[in-house]
């Protein structure tokens, strides 16, 4: 229901239909009050000082990085700063300053910028980025990094990694692009996860080696453990938010990313919980698990590890850099075959 | 003859820069305009005030005892440690670390020696031909003639050998090097002359085929540079750059300027040889590393667009920032090159600041401070001070492809030459 709501809105938001404010109540109506197009010709740096002024005045965050990111997408580039001064200083055309405006109007309705461009860089990836699919976090660059290290370290090429939960397939895409004898699954829930993840692969052309499935590892575990074969390294950024925080995050999250990659539950390890149990029948002996999680987590995931994880051992916390408990290691210790 | 021996290295010059240093070119130890043959172009050099330099050609170089005698202790020394290694026996007192040196020493030697040799046989091979030439058939005089000539080029072609080989090899001779330009004196109008100037080395990159990257980025509002960095790689890059560290002013009426009175402004430019992992080692714990997303939950909770990120070394307080990525992890990771670059070149400073403080071209290091290029808009003229020469067209120049390049080279020159010169002093106030 919540995702057909999402993607409705999104479409209208762009016809300003009358519905959009309905659903979307005070927010709603802020967003159809966009200003109308200017009547002469204006510069890009222009454009970027008015669209800076209306966000501010309108209280979208970000609001002159916001103005920036839309207008040097506008222009064919990544930042402004890239741009040619030059380019900057001259009209833009009428086309332009259309496509502007309406790029700009979905962000005033607190359209993330990454889903009013389209686009957003992940490590060295662009990737495609589109409501509601989950908008990947700096944090998640650090989770590739170690697991990138490990993989390098541990085990040999022809690897095969599982994602659970890919949404954009930043994870997987990443490990595939810089890992060339790697191979992975991909997993989630969302079927416009799925279509995403595939597109992205494309993009950077390791669709050969990643298979991509609409599975709910929650609610049809059996699909995921026919599925894979051995896989020697499990990773996840599952939906990690305690459910009483859902209520408190920036409309930007809230009114377009797809509540299933964030909630995880009343302590938020609905998701976790599964893939541990799950893990120690998927894994072989060494295999390894890495997750990104909420920094309140790791002494709970330890805990509830030595009690349920059966043959699945604790080994690490890492910090993002920010230095908060971010990532946790595990590692499946299968209990040695009798000698005879 | 003499003619047809000059074309040849003209030719030879035109094959390509490297060769430049060592052939015949018209000199500049003199007071009036001076064209000077850099390969593709022609370029007028003004020498604006008596030169305090002369480039010497390689005929003036060799003609000097002090060169000989420098050569004749070097092969001398050659000797003493093959001597010394293969005379060696097993109850011999002279230490394992001392043959290693020894060994060095020979690897190194080796090539010079080589070319001393080769050098040594075509004077004996242009003796013979000498007779030949004195003989009466025509044709075998002929021949002899063309021999002469391959002779003389061959000659002329290992003492240069011989002299790049003798120029003592900067230790940090790196490739890879961050390029950092900061306005200085002059408002507005040297953040906008900062500005050209990093977009003139971003030419120069592009001109050499080297990658440009930039690192840092700070604008001003009307589209002037307070400070920016740039991590600049590809062959001779650090070698080529390092010519261009120091103070740059301009002269020139503003745009800014409403009554037109000519401004003198200056930027700084700083060429900060970019360390390997392995030869310079940075503490994880020293370091303080600043994002948006410090403060709040992070992670899930926040969606952000602001990448920024600051390092701070919380030892010697230098910062390095990017904004230039829209991924985290990429502005994380420049701004971690041009800490390193920038800590990296502090330590550097801090050793060779006494090597160099004689010499006029200084190298990288302390120039930083010293006025060295003047671009006077008015005049339309550029003129570089450590070696008073003046070139015409400063937009040309700005574009940083042949003008500059062709600076560039004058002054690479006169460094090797310089060191050289010094090399010879040092060895032969050691013989006496």
């Amino acid at each position: 229901m919540w995702r057909r709501v999402l993607r409705g809105g999104h479409a209208f938001i762009g016809l300003r239909s009358g519905g959009t404010k309905a659903l979307w109540g005070f927010h709603g109506l802020r967003a159809c009050s966009a200003p109308a197009l200017p009547a002469g010709c204006i510069t890009a740096l222009q454009a970027v000082d008015f669209w800076t002024k209306q966000f501010e005045g309108k209280g979208v965050t970000e609001p002159e990085l916001s103005s920036r990111y839309i207008i040097a997408y506008l222009l064919g580039a990544k930042t402004i700063e890239s741009l040619e001064q030059q380019r900057l200083k001259e009209f833009l055309s009428r086309e332009e300053t259309d496509q502007l405006w309406q790029l700009c109007t979905q962000r005033l309705s607190r359209m993330p910028v990454q889903y009013v461009i389209g686009e957003w860089d992940f490590r060295d990836l662009t990737l495609k980025m589109r409501p509601p699919v989950f908008i990947p976090r700096p944090e998640t660059e650090e989770l590739v990094e170690v697991v990138l290290t490990d993989l390098q370290r541990l085990c040999g090429s022809g690897a095969t990694v599982l994602e659970v939960g890919c949404g954009s397939g930043a994870i997987s895409v990443s490990l595939l692009k810089s890992l060339p004898q790697l191979k992975a699954f991909a997993l989630d829930q969302s079927q416009e996860a799925v279509d995403l993840t595939r597109e992205n692969a494309l993009r950077y052309g390791v669709q050969d080696r990643l298979q991509v499935h609409n599975i709910d590892v929650v609610k049809d575990a059996d699909a995921l453990l026919g599925l894979c074969g051995s896989v020697a390294v499990l990773v996840s950024n599952p939906p990690y938010l305690f459910s009483q925080d859902m209520t408190t995050l920036q409309p930007e999250i809230l009114r377009f990313e797809d509540h299933a990659a964030l909630d995880g539950g009343k302590d938020g390890l609905n998701v976790i919980k599964q893939i541990l149990t799950l893990a120690p029948r998927i894994l072989p002996n060494q295999g390894r698990v890495y997750l990104e999680v909420d920094p309140r987590h790791p002494p709970l995931i330890q805990q509830w590890v030595e009690g349920n994880g059966k043959s699945l051992q604790y080994i690490e916390t890492r910090s993002d850099i920010c230095g908060r408990p971010r990532f946790c290691i595990l590692q499946n210790e299968a209990p040695k075959p009798d000698q005879d | 003859m003499k003619l047809m021996v000059h074309k040849r290295f003209l030719r030879l010059l035109s094959k390509g820069r490297e060769c430049i240093w060592y052939c015949q070119k018209p000199k500049l130890f003199i007071s009036q305009p001076v064209t000077l043959t850099f390969g593709r172009t022609v370029r007028s050099f003004h020498v604006a005030s008596p030169l305090m330099m002369k480039l010497l050609s390689v005929e003036e170089i060799f003609a000097r005892k002090s060169l000989h005698q420098h050569l004749t202790k070097v092969q001398l020394e050659y000797k003493e440690c093959l001597q010394a290694i293969s005379s060696i026996t097993m109850e011999d007192q002279c230490s394992e670390e001392e043959l290693r040196a020894k060994r060095t020493k020979i690897s190194l030697l080796a090539p010079l020696i080589q070319s001393i040799r080769e050098l040594d046989k075509k004077h004996e091979e242009m003796a013979e031909t000498e007779m030949l030439l004195k003989e009466e058939d025509q044709a075998l005089r002929e021949l002899a003639e063309l021999e002469k000539e391959g002779c003389l080029q061959d000659i002329q072609q290992l003492r240069a050998k011989i002299l790049e080989l003798l120029i003592p090899e900067e230790r940090v001779e790196l490739s890879d090097l961050v390029l950092e330009v900061t306005a200085g004196v002059g408002g507005q109008e040297a953040m906008l002359f900062t500005a050209e100037v990093f977009e003139m080395y971003q030419g120069f990159a592009q001109y050499h085929g080297w990658s440009f990257d930039i690192l840092e980025h700070m604008t001003s509002d009307l589209g002037g540079l307070r400070h920016a960095s740039a991590s600049i790689s590809g062959p001779q890059s650090y070698k080529k750059m390092k010519f261009e560290a120091g103070v740059h002013r301009v002269q020139r009426v503003p745009k800014t300027e409403k009554q037109g009175r000519m401004h003198t402004s200056t930027m700084t430019v700083a060429v900060l040889p970019q360390p390997t992992e392995i030869s310079f080692t940075i503490n994880q714990k020293d370091l303080r590393i600043d994002t948006k997303r410090a403060s709040g939950a992070g992670g899930q909770h926040v969606n952000t667009t602001d990448s920024a990120v600051r390092i701070v070394h919380l030892p010697t307080g230098v910062v390095a920032e990017c904004q230039q990525e829209r991924s985290q992890l990429k502005n994380r990771e420049k701004a971690m090159k041009a800490l390193r670059a920038k800590l990296y070149s502090m330590k550097l400073e801090e050793e060779t600041s006494k090597r160099y403080n004689q010499r006029k071209i200084q190298v990288g290091t302390k120039g930083r401070s010293e006025k060295i290029r003047t671009y006077n808009f008015q005049q339309d003229r550029i003129t570089d001070h450590r070696i008073s020469i003046t070139v015409h067209d400063v937009k040309s120049f700005l574009l940083g492809e042949d003008l500059l390049e062709d600076m560039n080279s004058l002054l690479q020159e006169l460094s090797n030459q310089e060191a050289l010169m010094e090399l010879l002093e040092e060895s032969s106030q050691e013989e006496q």
